[in-house]
């Protein structure tokens, strides 16, 4: 039971307890938030934040809710109870348009690309839609294709390209709406670990110049974690660890999570009564 | 410059077409004339239906209503003023009273379709699918029976007759040609590419900040302002009209056209247009018989309409992105230039990190 006890503490060393409301003055803050369907919580009570220039993690088995929190973020999920705020704005009940225009941008678990569309014509329209004119959108996109190494693509369908390629036009054209939050949603799904590397450097380069706040979801752990200046897990649609990395990856809840209370190993037990004495 | 040689392609191949009809109909006696006129407003009808469904991917029923509406408006307001309280006498005062030219009816057409389409829009933008097709059909009954049983806006069910005409050769050719130069400069828009966003992944087009309904407000107002100018045409063309002329037949006829030449592009609304008119004329003669050089051609009555059905089908199975492929005018040759061009470009290229 103290080791219990133990992993409690830890697990709230890192960032807001899931249980305390985070400060309103964060830049995106998701308040309480509980998303309800038929009768099944999804999340309930979510408390996170994610500031401008930060990394945040989202990890958690599968059902966790991670995908329905990025749906509820971005207004393609109805909140049930609790708030969201932008900058201090309320947008809990706003539509996914209104809060794209205000920042927040996104990637789809599936893609979502206007697959008739060329690489060029997608990237362009994730600035088109935030407002800019044809020219500066055009200025822009010739800029990101270039920094995201898809001048070569630019032309051909997206239907065309490989899994990976998608993935690239996915990211570019989020960050081709220089927006203030970057919520990517599976980014390497379906990538072989090889590629991981690629991602990981065209996610840095699309957020370099806006200093994009940015909420990554993942099944790969290790790459979350790798990429993420903080990280937050949700299993059965709660807040059950927050933390940097190094953390989280020690957390006997984590793991237990991940691969039930028989999997958790000795080591990681060993770790944490350590943290716990410091 | 590729880029610049496909704008070309784009409006180039529509107009190029309609001018070579019109050159055809030139050299055809008046009465043949009259079926290349009619193939031309009608074709300007089909473009203002492909401005709103094939950029949004929205069915709609409901824009042959613009075409009525502006028809009759066109109709009455260029009808001589002294036979007005003899055939009309029921009607509001301005309307009996109100006298404009033909060219001034044409701009009208246009507006009053804009501001009945904006107007219903309002409320019908918000709809998607089956919803939105049953609505704007709805739209069309309704004006289909306030034309048709209104006599202070009209003559009712009775024709209007005496309108003055004005839509010949030219005319329908020039006013084809402006239905394909506002598609074109509006398809070129932002408005435009956003919405056609929405029509390829709607999610993904809120996700990225496109307001769905703005954008296919805007489309649906142009597209009914087009269609208004091509009542006015059509009034003009015939000198008479009746309020089932501009109902259930025209709206199916166009559709159809729309679709057998492929909704997502210009070139098939256009193609569609012309080319279906063609063949319904052409089965429409051969039902009272035609000369084919030494053969002569008779098909029953009634006949056109069966095979023109047929062809649809037989379109939508096989190629169900029309004739075109719902592409613009050698796109598909660009396409395939360019993308060679990549994939030879593509070879050992390195990448980071």
């Amino acid at each position: 039971m103290a080791f219990l006890r133990g992993l409690e503490h830890g697990s709230r060393e890192g960032g807001s307890a899931s249980t305390e409301s985070p400060s309103l003055s964060d830049d995106l803050v998701c308040n309480q938030v509980t998303v309800g369907f038929a009768g099944v919580l999804a999340l309930d009570r979510v408390n996170i934040s994610v500031n401008r220039g930060e990394v945040v993690g989202l990890i958690g088995p599968n059902g966790a809710g991670k995908t329905t929190l990025v749906n509820a973020i971005t207004g393609f999920a109805p909140v049930t109870s609790g708030s969201i705020h932008l900058s201090g704005r309320d947008i809990t009940h706003m539509q996914p348009n209104q809060r794209a225009q205000l920042g927040l941008s996104r990637t789809f678990q599936h893609g979502h690309l206007f697959s008739g569309l060329s690489v060029r014509e997608n990237v362009e329209l994730g600035a088109l839609a935030v407002g800019l004119s044809q020219s500066k959108a055009k200025v822009l996109v010739d800029e990101l294709l270039e920094k995201l190494e898809l001048v070569r693509l630019a032309h051909l369908p997206v239907a065309q390209l490989s899994h990976g390629d998608q993935q690239r036009v996915s990211v570019a054209r989020a960050a081709a709406a220089k927006p203030a939050f970057l919520l990517l949603d599976e980014p390497a799904a379906g990538l072989p670990e090889g590629s991981l590397d690629e991602l990981e450097w065209v996610i840095r380069e699309a957020i370099t110049d806006s200093g994009a706040g940015v909420l990554i979801i993942d099944h790969n752990v290790e790459f979350v974690l790798r990429m993420s200046n903080r990280v937050v897990v949700l299993d059965y649609g709660e807040v059950i660890a927050e933390g940097p990395a190094d953390i989280i990856r020690a957390d006997v809840n984590v793991m237990s999570a991940y691969l039930g209370e028989a999997g958790v190993p000795e080591e990681v037990e060993q770790t944490f009564e350590k943290t716990d004495q410091l | 410059m590729k880029i610049r040689i496909r704008l070309v392609y784009e409006l180039g191949g529509p107009l190029l077409l309609i001018a070579l009809v019109a050159l055809v109909g030139s050299m055809m006696s008046i009465a043949q004339q009259a079926n290349v006129i009619n193939i031309l407003v009608t074709a300007t009808i089909v473009i203002g239906l492909y401005v709103f469904i094939g950029n949004s991917g929205v069915m709609s029923f409901g824009q042959i209503s613009f075409v009525a509406v502006a028809a009759f408006a066109a109709g009455i307001l260029t009808s001589p003023v002294a036979i007005r309280s003899t055939t009309m006498p029921q009607l509001f005062h301005f309307l009996a009273v109100t006298k404009i030219s033909n060219l001034e009816s044409l701009l009208l057409g246009a507006l009053l379709g804009a501001v009945f389409a904006l107007l219903t829009g309002l409320v019908l933008m918000r709809l998607s699918g089956l919803a939105a097709g049953i609505a704007t059909f709805a739209v069309l009954e309704i004006t289909y029976d306030v034309i048709t049983y209104w006599n202070k806006i009209g003559p009712g069910a009775r024709t209007l007759a005496l309108v003055p005409v004005s839509t010949g050769l030219s005319v329908s050719a020039i006013g084809c040609g402006i239905a394909v130069l506002a598609a074109f400069l509006y398809q070129h828009t932002r408005s435009c590419r956003l919405l056609r966003a929405s029509r390829e992944d709607i999610s993904a087009a809120r996700g990225i900040g496109v307001s769905v309904f703005r954008q296919r407000l805007v489309a649906f107002t142009l597209s009914g302002a087009i269609a208004g100018f091509g009542g006015a045409l059509f009034v003009h063309e015939l000198g008479s009209i009746q309020s089932s002329q501009v109902y259930i037949d025209l709206t199916f006829t166009t559709l159809a056209m729309l679709v057998v030449g492929g909704s997502g592009s210009l070139w098939g609304a256009t193609v569609g247009g012309i080319g279906f008119g063609i063949v319904d004329v052409f089965l429409r003669n051969a039902e009272n018989g035609v000369a084919l050089g030494s053969l002569h051609l008779s098909i029953p009555s009634g006949t056109s309409t069966i095979i023109l059905g047929a062809f649809m089908v037989a379109v939508l199975i096989l190629l169900p992105r029309g004739v075109t492929g719902s592409r613009e005018c050698l796109e598909r040759f660009s396409m395939k230039r360019f993308s060679k061009a990549v994939r030879l470009d593509d070879q050992d290229v390195p990448r980071k990190p």
